[in-house]
């Protein structure tokens, strides 16, 4: 038989340290008769205190750091988002200017020779968005969470393009550097969102980035062969290795 | 923290003043970290969530109604942005599986068999507003009237929604022999 809808609710309220001393009082008279009761209370006492005991985790050293930083370049919401904002919210625009975006800083990085072991070039102010590269496919991904940096590294791949995923978070600068196998491979363009500040180089092989605070960003490698390769990630902080991990690309049979 | 002490650092917080703004995320960012992470199953997400949780509240001081107090303006945003982010049910599905393969941390390890895995899955389980009102209930510890006022309904609601969170609850953990 199902039990009165007023004892569960005084069950619960016992055990949730709710209820008035006369209410308890009717209670325990209707425990002390009804074992079904007795037996609900004692189940759900053990439920609660299983949920009680669940331990409290410490959020990441870095977060609060992070979350400081961020809160700098936060400012008031506009009333209205701007032309430029609504025609980012059109994916396939996004999409375009993603791609165009990529292409226009290979075509500025080869025009001005940059393509070497020079210092890092800063692409703060080239707009681009990582904020859909879901049609990529996943072809391997590393989750890590390090003191210096934390965050995931996903490489995808759509059509002859590489695409590495980075959604990163680092209390002090970093670099990172993308070691791939394969030399046919190059490197075809940098794309981030709501973010500046990121840093890049390309060679031969190999790209490095140099990044601080939370970032997301997606650098573009053209694979025309689609050939399979590996892409080695180092990620340096103060001039140590503080993570590595290595990611691979096969193509379909 | 008191009511008082709270509009008090949010008054030095619209005035710019960055040490009260940080003294504000020491006190919050534990419990908005964990009630996201008891939400979401994952470390990863959780610290999205209680960045932009911490992000719209600073952003969005001058909408903060003094008359209530800051704790339930703040973890019902905290909920409502776990929910959303919940919403997004593809958006990182495939890394995530992946993550757990390649990168799981020691420290995650740990949380895992502080937590019992199977505690969190059967939370996992049972629907979002049930999970919302046992993250309120048991994980940030808020009496029913608190749990009223965050969720903004009555008290008796807030009873019969717990009652079947927990029933929910004790079946999925009886089902995986837990309980």
């Amino acid at each position: 038989m199902a039990m009165d809808k007023k004892y569960l609710d005084l069950i619960n309220a016992d055990i949730d340290g709710e209820i008035g001393d006369s209410a308890r009082a009717e209670l325990q008279a209707f425990l002390a008769e009804n074992a079904e009761g007795r037996a609900l209370h004692q189940e759900l006492a053990s439920l609660c205190s299983t949920l009680d005991g669940v331990e409290s985790i410490d959020p990441p050293p870095h977060l609060r750091h992070v979350i400081m930083k961020s809160t700098e370049a936060a400012k008031p919401r506009p009333e209205s988002p701007g032309l430029l904002q609504k025609l980012f919210a059109i994916p396939a625009l996004s999409h375009a200017v993603t791609f165009a975006a990529g292409v226009f800083l290979t075509l500025s990085l080869l025009n001005s020779g940059q393509i070497s072991n020079r210092a890092f070039d800063d692409v703060t102010g080239l707009v681009g968005t990582v904020a859909d590269p879901i049609d990529a496919k996943v072809f391997g991904a590393v989750a890590f969470d390090k003191p210096e940096v934390a965050g995931k590294v996903a490489l995808r791949s759509s059509g002859a393009m590489l695409i590495l995923d980075m959604d990163l978070v680092a209390m002090r600068p970093i670099e990172i550097e993308a070691d791939y196998t394969d030399r046919s491979i190059w490197f075809n363009g940098f794309a981030q969102l709501e973010s500046s500040g990121t840093k890049i180089s390309a060679e031969t092989g190999r790209i490095r980035l140099g990044m601080e605070g939370k970032r997301r960003f997606a650098v573009y490698l053209q694979n025309k062969g689609g050939r399979e390769t590996t892409v080695k990630l180092r990620f340096i902080a103060g001039g140590t290795v503080v993570h590595e991990a290595s990611l691979n690309f096969t193509p379909a049979q | 923290m008191s009511k008082t002490d709270d509009t008090e650092l949010i008054e030095r917080c619209i005035g710019g003043d960055r040490k009260a703004l940080e003294t504000l995320l020491v006190q919050y960012e534990k419990p908005v970290f964990n009630a996201a992470f008891r939400m979401l199953d994952s470390r990863d997400d959780a610290m999205d969530v209680t960045q932009t949780v911490f992000l719209k509240v600073f952003e969005n001081f001058d909408h903060y109604d003094p008359s209530r107090r800051f704790f339930s303006w703040i973890y019902r945003i905290t909920l409502n942005e776990s929910i959303n982010w919940l919403g997004k049910a593809n958006r990182l599905q495939p890394l995530k599986q992946e993550a757990v393969d390649e990168g799981r941390s020691l420290e995650q390890e740990v949380d895992s068999a502080n937590l019992s895995k199977d505690v969190q899955a059967a939370l996992m389980a049972i629907n979002s507003d049930y999970r919302t009102v046992i993250v309120l209930k048991h994980i940030l510890g808020c009496s029913y009237s608190e749990i009223g006022e965050i969720l903004e309904i009555p008290d008796k609601t807030v009873k019969s929604r717990l009652y079947s969170a927990r029933q929910q609850l004790k079946d999925v953990l009886t089902q995986t022999g837990v309980h």
